[in-house]
């Protein structure tokens, strides 16, 4: 199993979980990581995408909406980009064996839920996952030139 | 999230969204958005001041487009930024839900 550390204090967020939390929270958080790291306004919004879609299932089906539990959010520098790692205390899921959702033929049969890990997929370079002693750790990776060439 | 409306001739609304359509911006504009979809049949939701949209904004232009079609209305999409465009082609809402770039083609997708 990996180690993933923050290298500095803005570099690690600790999240309630709440999904009126993650509105509030994250999208500032991405905004400093970004202008320290100089990311691209595509990735930017990549990140808070596949953030705000993870965050908010750990919320409502890991934690089953139930509040003051601790989401931990990490930025690690890596030499081609970054990575995006999510740790949980919820019961054992990979979000990453969920089937995509049907592709929909009209409107009227159109499913309005499932689209959150797909979304992830279309936005991010790579997801693992790694089951926890007591959760979960998704690992989103970013790869972006203009990151890569900011790192020594 | 701020929303408004304009009516424009031909009896088409035009509806406003204005900030990130995101799990709270999603929550704000639902209500708001479900009775315009209760009232109209010609709606042209303007999207260019959208910075972004999730899952759950998603799910907040499907259920009140589903109600339009229903009723037998119609509704389009106006001026999605490049990456709200790419989310609604990912999750394909864009084969179910036209998006126009033109003003004009949209009113005229509406007629």
């Amino acid at each position: 199993m990996n180690s993933y550390s923050a290298n500095t204090p803005a570099e690690c967020l600790t999240l309630e979980s709440k999904l009126s939390e993650i509105s509030r929270v994250v999208p500032p958080w991405i905004e400093r990581l970004a202008s320290l790291h100089a990311i691209s306004d595509r990735t930017r919004y990549a990140m808070d995408l596949c953030l705000e879609e993870v965050l908010s299932n750990i919320v409502r089906h890991g934690y089953a909406c139930e509040s003051s539990r601790a989401i931990i959010i990490r930025y690690v520098s890596q030499r081609d980009g970054f990575t995006l790692v999510v740790e949980d205390e919820a019961p054992p899921f990979n979000p990453l064996i969920t089937e995509d959702p049907p592709i929909p033929r009209s409107l009227e049969n159109a499913s309005v839920g499932g689209q959150g890990i797909h979304l992830v997929k279309q936005f991010a370079d790579a997801i693992e996952y790694e089951p926890m002693p007591n959760g979960n750790r998704l690992i989103i990776k970013f790869i972006s030139p203009e990151t890569s060439r900011a790192v020594v | 999230m701020q929303i408004s409306t304009e009516e424009l001739e031909g009896g088409i609304t035009r509806v406003v969204l204005d900030g990130r359509l995101d799990i709270m911006g999603a929550q704000e504009i639902d209500l708001k958005m479900n009775v315009i979809a209760g009232a109209k049949k010609a709606v042209l939701v303007d999207m260019q001041k959208v910075s972004f949209i999730g899952s759950m904004g998603l799910r907040t232009l499907v259920t009140p487009a589903q109600a339009i079609k229903g009723r037998g209305g119609k509704i389009v999409l106006f001026g999605p930024n490049e990456m709200v465009e790419k989310v609604l082609k990912s999750s394909a809402i864009d084969t179910l839900i036209p998006v126009h770039h033109e003003f004009q083609s949209a009113v005229a997708a509406l007629q």
